[in-house]
């Protein structure tokens, strides 16, 4: 399986020093960023439209539509989104370690079709590799000129930061990662009326790009929109990282082309599931994708509009599999417990319901479940994610609330035999439970 | 100004409204109440508690969101009543409730809960969630005042963002993350805001209470008056809550004019000290051997009557000076103003402790302007007190201005002020030096020209006042008069005690009389033919009575509710006087000192008006009886006067008012039916030609300083807590006065080779103290900082010039 | 004021860098956990003199963010990710391993060693994977993980380095990690070698605007 690598092709075929500035150049770095340093917005912003290009972040829209709806106003500013942080994801750090003159020379791109002149890299606290990597590339572009006053020799001026988030997985949405810039509590802002692209990082006009959409850019400059958007036969142009993780033989980050079906990408790609087991489920899209499981998505393609037809989504390009083995209350259990921890707290749906649905499926876990747990899981996810159909009306001010519903909706969905015998083995098994009366204290 | 109305449905029904707002505030402003704990009218919304979700039809089918955040627009299709609305609504409050105790019986928000409230309303009857409440040691002291309850908290973010947005004290904040998110302080800092009880009176459950009204009443054993705040000039709204005839708390009352419902702490807590023990019951006389013994009403009235008859006999009206009527309504003041003109028939009256402005300048002058007018400022010229310490309310509507409204705004003061933060020039001088300051920032010299460009951009609001006790009030005169002049200038001159423009609009200062007219004013027949005439020349100021005692011109003085001694900065020689009679609520270091002593009854004991620093006059009210026999200031005065031989014949405060309505130009037409029923934020009283005899036009007279010789000048200024009776009586905030110090610059400090806590001793010809040094970076060189009137701490008087020796 | 005039220099050029102070924070914050270890009240004042708002608010913003410790975690702290890919391929076994090799339950700490569960670390190819002091080791087993406990109990490492760890108590890897670090050691205690807590010379590596 040899597929068309855009964004790992130097790493893969420069193990050693892909990261380093003078193998960088050597493979034709910078040129790019040279050139757009001569081109006006409207060029770059075309350009990346036409390309196709969309946000790899998770919600996979027009990187170069975003680009355009920024507000006039300056100073405006980049910030790249580095703080991945979804659990089955690890796509960015290896771009991050293992290319970072890509992403350096993708910012440049982006702060000139934008006319910025101040950028920033969020990189989350637990990828401190990652940061040195950067910070290094970082350090050696503003010694060659290349970031820092006038850069390549022209009258354009571009500053890059590198900034270390601290352990807040809520940082990855993109208003919450603003406010953890600007030195506050990593809260998501209300959109609206703080859309970054109007009002953003220091309430001014803000782009804010993901890793692997910012390494795209020195490609589709340097090899045009078209080649970009030949590579894939989707809406979805050029190729999409995917991490894959879970019970398979080999798990790891694989560029691939949009289009091929899960059982590739589980048996052939991943090399199929660990000892010979039975796939069981996957996550399909990051923690907060519903799952899928192998008798109806299993020869599916790999594709946002498909799983987006199948009630889930690629989002990040996580995928997560469990096999045979698996537990599937206990897993559900793990990635509600995930986003209960990672609950900003502003919100009371998410603050409360998130937690308590934890707190019902550990009690499950442990022994203490009861009939009407399953209809009362139900309803509390109701009450965060409204109908609970797909994509979520939350009732929250952000998606996490919501992405702690999904593995709720896909046990019970999928595997609410395995629920009713955790409650059917438990030693007080069919009690209807207490409740405590409020009124009557009140 | 009025926004294009725009056409919005709500359950069906189409209104058409102005289209500047969110959806919460218009369905109510149209009858339908959206339920909500986080949303405030006065913050900005945060979307944070999900309680008032409600459907709108928008491009992409209905959609539930959040009505505190959503703006409305043309063709706005709104349903608040849905089942998918009612179920979001009972998700949430069952959310909320989850991690709520239920010790409602204990808890002092039982009866007046939104919690609770809603839950009865709208909540279901049982909760669902049987595992493990979250647990926090409760309650915990957050600061002096305030008890924090974790485990009550919704996490609604109002005590926080009320910190931070509106008073810019943002020490009590969201820590811990998720699940565990909970309000708290600093570890080592406490919640020490001068604004802290708003946050008691904002939190929608039981989370924060104020530790003086902790388990004193239940809502409903509350009897209940709105009345208005006299503990600064601004005039805030409040409601009394009383039981048991014991006044319990103070809660702000939204008034668009002034406080927009917010209070400082020196007010909000400010009611204790009328229910003190010490306050005065009886009227007391001094018998031969020195000492006070309590006299009947007759028995003190007679002797009173008797003695300053005999004085005003045997040396001559002008022999008798009267000092105070700042703190009471306007009608006290007005009989203070009577008495002294009718029936002493002297014209040495003053209700400021020479401490204020002139009194032309603060009550006519021509120009004056609303504290509305910070609204529509684009600049603001702030040389003045440090707002935050003397006027607390008017600090949060500067801050408002300048943080959330844009205007610039331009600080002149000798030290940092609380608004510092906010301002877009800070100058600081040392004391003395203010002409010469002035003078470049009206030329726009040097450091000056942006700051002079900037006030060249109206609307300018200027606050003008003294910034210290050292200061001359001349160059605040001089202020107000390059204000003026500035584009669409309104100028707030300002003073702190209470009911001062009251008692200045009722003619208690020397060069004045009722409703704004000087002496020699025309428009004053209606005074005159029921005085019988009126004064021909201006009488002394508090100074000049200062003199005359130690010269001995001065034989008698009434202090009414004044306590000079403490308040004037060079003191008061009560000793000399052969008589002196005081009308007050306390014994104070001036009351104590007199021959006979009157007791009054104070603030929610009686009713009457009183005039803010606008000029807006508005109602107080009795809530409790008062303590003994205690009696209004007015009624104590009217006896005097029958005693005298010339009564005034007044026979209630509402009677005065409508004598003060007849012969007080300015206030003619001013009725308690208009400021009660008509106007509940007061009735401006405008300093206009049809209306004022008098337009005070004030000059620049001091552009230029001569520099001090001495090696420290001092600034001397008032804090909010401070040494005063009403304070210290107060047993929640008398202790919260910072106690004199020696604030110096550092490099003084080094050059006197002291640091933090070192004692030095400073002198001026007034006197001399030894404090313990802070160091201030804010202050200038060679200049010395000491609070003013501070428990157990010295007096310098109005000298510019001290020394400061280390020990 | 606890730190080193050369700290508060390095505190104002990282503030510098930024064009409202206020975003300084977390570097900051960093900085102060390297001083002391974790964050005691006075670094937490330190900063919020350094970037000029109250010591509540810089407290507000250090306890949402699990990295900030604000309570001692020993010289090596493990934080084992028991999130969906770790947990399962056996995360909770490797972590009770390390409880009950350390004789610290997860959540506390001795003066040596602290043990907690994180969530998603971003190793998930590489599970089960912890970091010690945050840096990584991915393809942990019950095994090594209890003589990685012991190394640093008997080794009492002055140094924590990534790739010596991974080669130590590492297998499998989420991708090659193919290069050496040879910068890339970290002094004890939770805190970054970016902001120079080694002996090396790290001033290249501060995240920034290069030299």
């Amino acid at each position: 399986m040899a597929y068309p690598l855009v964004v790992t092709k130097r790493m893969m075929e420069h193990p050693t020093d892909s990261h380093t500035m003078e193998r960088y150049e050597a493979t034709g770095g910078y040129v790019a960023a040279r050139q757009s340093i001569g081109q006006t917005r409207e060029e770059l912003v075309e350009l990346v439209k036409a390309s196709g290009l969309l946000g790899r972040g998770g919600a996979a829209f027009s990187a170069g539509l975003k680009w355009s709806f920024l507000a006039p106003a300056r100073p405006a500013y980049l910030v790249v989104n580095g703080d991945e942080s979804e659990p089955g994801t690890f796509k960015d750090r290896q771009l991050m370690e293992r290319d970072p003159h890509q992403i350096v020379e993708g910012m440049i791109i982006a702060a000139k079709a934008n006319e910025v002149h101040d950028s920033f890299v969020y990189i989350r606290g637990e990828y401190p590799k990652p940061a040195r990597r950067l910070q290094q590339a970082v350090a050696e572009a503003y010694a060659k000129g290349y970031l820092g006053k006038g850069i390549f020799g022209t009258d354009y001026d571009l500053e890059l930061t590198v900034h270390l988030g601290a352990g807040a997985y809520i940082c990855g949405e993109e208003t919450a990662l603003l406010n953890s810039l600007e030195g506050r509590r990593g809260e998501p802002r209300l959109k609206p009326p703080y859309f970054p692209a109007a009002k953003g990082l220091y309430m001014k006009p803000t782009i804010v790009n993901n890793i692997e959409t910012i390494s795209n850019l020195p490609h589709i400059i340097n090899q045009g929109s078209e080649w970009f958007a030949g590579l894939s036969d989707s809406a979805d142009t050029g190729t999409f990282m995917m991490s894959i993780s879970g019970h398979v033989n080999k798990p790891g980050n694989y560029e691939l082309p949009h289009g091929l079906t899960w059982r590739e990408v589980i048996y052939d790609v991943a090399g199929g599931i660990r000892n010979g087991n039975e796939l069981k489920a996957w996550v399909p899209g990051g923690a907060s994708a519903p799952w899928f499981v192998p008798e109806l998505h299993l020869d599916k393609p790999v594709t946002k509009e498909a799983c987006a037809a199948d009630g889930s989504m690629l989002g990040s390009g996580a995928i997560i599999v469990m096999d045979h083995t698996t537990d599937m209350v206990g897993a559900a259990e793990r990635l509600v417990a995930f986003f209960a921890e990672e609950s900003c707290g502003q919100c009371t749906p998410c603050r409360e319901g998130t937690t308590w649905l934890d707190m019902i499926l550990q009690r499950v876990l442990n022994g203490a479940g009861r009939d009407a747990d399953i209809d009362l899981l139900l309803d509390v996810a109701d009450n965060i994610s409204v109908g609970l159909g797909w994509p979520p009306k939350q009732t929250t001010i952000c998606p996490l609330g919501p992405s702690a519903v999904s593995p709720v909706m896909s046990l019970v969905r999928h595997f609410r035999d395995e629920v009713e015998a955790h409650i059917a083995s438990a030693p007080h098994a069919g009690g209807q439970g207490v409740s405590v009366s409020i009124r009557g204290i009140a | 100004m009025s926004d294009p109305l725009v056409k919005i449905t709500i359950n069906g029904v189409a209104h058409h409204v102005p289209g500047h707002s969110v959806l919460i505030k218009t369905a109510e402003d149209l009858g339908t109440y959206i339920p909500r704990f986080c949303w405030h009218p006065r913050m900005a919304p945060v979307g944070m508690c999900r309680m008032c979700l409600v459907e709108i039809e928008g491009p992409r089918g209905v959609m539930l969101v959040p009505s505190c955040t959503t703006p409305i627009h043309d063709e706005m299709i709104v349903h608040t009543e849905t089942d998918t609305v009612k179920k979001a609504q009972e998700g949430v409050l069952e959310f909320l409730l989850a991690n709520h105790p239920l010790d409602c019986p204990v808890c002092d928000r039982g009866g007046e809960c939104p919690l609770q409230d809603q839950t009865m309303a709208y909540g279901p009857g049982e909760s669902r969630f049987v595992e493990e409440k979250r647990h926090y040691e409760k309650p915990i002291p957050i600061s002096d005042l305030v008890m924090l309850d974790r485990e009550r908290c919704i996490l609604c973010a109002r005590c926080t963002r009320f910190s931070d947005e509106i008073s810019g004290d943002p020490l009590i904040e969201f820590m811990d993350r998720g699940n565990s998110t909970q309000v708290n302080t600093f570890t080592e800092e406490p919640f020490a805001s001068y604004f802290s009880g708003n946050t008691v009176q904002l939190c929608p459950v039981g989370a924060l209470t104020a530790s003086p009204y902790r388990f004193r009443a239940r809502p409903w054993d509350l009897r209940v008056i709105g009345s208005t705040c006299t503990v600064c000039s601004a005039g805030d709204s409040i409601s009394v809550h009383a039981s048991q005839n014991e006044v319990l708390r103070y809660l702000g009352v939204d008034n668009d004019a002034t406080n927009h419902g917010w209070l400082s702490d020196k007010c909000r807590f400010g009611f204790e000290y009328l229910n003190s023990d010490d306050r005065l019951t009886t009227p007391l006389v001094r018998g031969a051997d020195g000492e006070f013994a309590e006299a009947s009403w007759s028995e003190a009235l007679g002797l009173v009557a008797e003695k300053l008859t005999a004085i005003v006999t045997d040396h001559g009206p002008q022999a008798v000076a009267g000092l105070g009527g700042s703190r009471g309504t306007n009608e006290d003041a007005y009989a203070f103003s009577k008495f002294m003109r009718t029936v002493v028939g002297s014209g040495h009256i003053d209700s400021q402790m020479d401490d204020g402005l002139n009194p032309q300048l603060l009550a006519a002058l021509s120009g004056k302007g609303l504290i509305g007018d910070l609204e529509h400022a684009k600049t603001i010229l702030l040389w003045a007190a440090d707002l935050k310490e003397e006027h607390p309310t008017l600090y949060l509507r500067v801050r408002r201005a300048a943080q959330e409204l844009g205007a610039k705004l331009i600080i002149v003061h000798p030290r940092r002020t609380g608004l510092d933060d906010r301002a877009t020039f800070k100058f600081g001088y040392k004391p003395g030096d203010g002409g010469r300051v002035l003078s470049e920032l009206m030329a726009g010299q040097g450091e000056y020209a942006a700051a002079r460009a900037a006030l060249s951009e109206g609307p300018v609001v200027a606050i003008v006042g003294r910034t210290g006790l050292t200061e001359s009030p001349v160059l605040a005169e001089s202020v107000a008069a390059f204000a003026r002049d500035l584009p669409n200038a309104s100028v707030l001159p300002i003073v702190r005690r209470s009911n001062t423009y009251g008692a200045l609009d009722m003619g208690l200062a020397p060069n004045l009389l009722p409703g704004r007219a000087g002496i020699g004013s025309p428009g004053c027949a209606n005074l005159e033919a029921t005085w019988g005439g009126l004064p021909t020349k201006a009488g002394y100021d508090a100074a000049a009575i200062a003199t005359g005692i130690d010269e001995g011109s001065i034989k008698g003085v009434i202090l009414l509710g004044a306590d000079p001694v403490a308040d004037m900065p060079n003191g008061l020689d009560l000793t000399a006087p052969d008589f002196v009679v005081a009308i007050d609520l306390f014994l104070t270091e001036s009351s104590s000192q007199a021959d006979v002593v009157f007791p009054a009854l104070g603030f929610a004991e009686k009713e009457g008006t009183v005039t803010n620093l606008e000029g807006r006059v508005q109602k107080v009210n009795r809530v409790v009886p008062g303590p003994g026999q205690a009696r209004e200031d007015w009624s104590i005065l009217d006896d005097l006067a029958a005693r005298m031989g010339k009564p005034m014949g007044f026979a209630s405060a509402e009677a005065i008012s409508k004598e003060i309505a007849h012969v007080a130009p300015a206030y003619e037409s001013v009725t308690w039916d208009l400021v009660t029923w008509d106007h509940p934020d007061g009735a401006v009283v405008p300093v206009v030609a049809e209306r004022s005899p008098l337009e005070y036009v004030p000059v620049v007279s001091s552009t230029s300083s001569t520099p001090s010789k001495s090696e420290f000048v001092l600034h001397s200024a008032r804090t909010m807590y401070d040494n005063g009776v009403m304070c210290q009586q107060g047993p929640s905030i008398g202790k919260l006065a910072p106690g004199a110090a020696a604030y110096l610059n550092p490099d003084d400090a080094e050059r006197l080779g002291v640091v933090d806590g070192d004692l030095v001793r400073v002198a001026s010809t007034n006197g001399q103290g030894d404090l313990p040094v802070v160091i201030d970076s804010s202050l200038t060189d060679g200049v010395v900082y000491v609070p003013f009137n501070q428990p157990g701490g010295p007096r310098f008087g109005s000298d510019l010039d001290v020394s400061v020796v280390k020990l | 004021m606890s730190w080193s005039a050369e700290t508060i220099k390095r505190a104002h050029d990282i503030v510098a860098r930024y064009p409202e102070p206020r975003s300084a924070v977390m570097p900051l914050l960093y900085l102060a956990m390297r001083q002391d270890g974790y964050l005691t009240a006075d670094g937490m004042k330190q900063v919020a003199e350094l970037v000029g708002i109250t010591p509540a608010q810089v407290q507000s913003v250090a306890t949402f963010y699990v990295m900030f410790k604000t309570e001692p975690k020993g010289k090596y702290l493990i934080s084992m990710c028991t999130s969906i890919s770790c947990y399962l391929m056996g995360a909770d076994d490797v972590l009770h391993a390390i409880e009950e090799s350390s004789g610290v339950p997860a959540g506390e700490a001795d003066d040596e060693i602290g043990v907690e569960h994180a969530e998603c670390i971003g190793a998930c190819g590489g599970a089960p994977a912890c970091l010690v002091n945050y840096e990584l080791i991915e393809g942990l087993t019950v095994e090594k993980a209890k003589e990685l406990v012991k190394w640093l109990r008997d080794g009492k490492p002055e140094t924590i380095n990534g790739d010596e760890l991974q080669t130590l108590f590492g297998s499998v890897t989420s991708f090659d990690w193919a290069i050496k670090e040879e910068n890339a050691a970290i002094g004890p205690y939770p805190a970054f070698p970016v902001f120079g807590t080694a002996a090396q010379n790290t001033d290249a590596l501060e995240p920034g605007r290069g030299a």
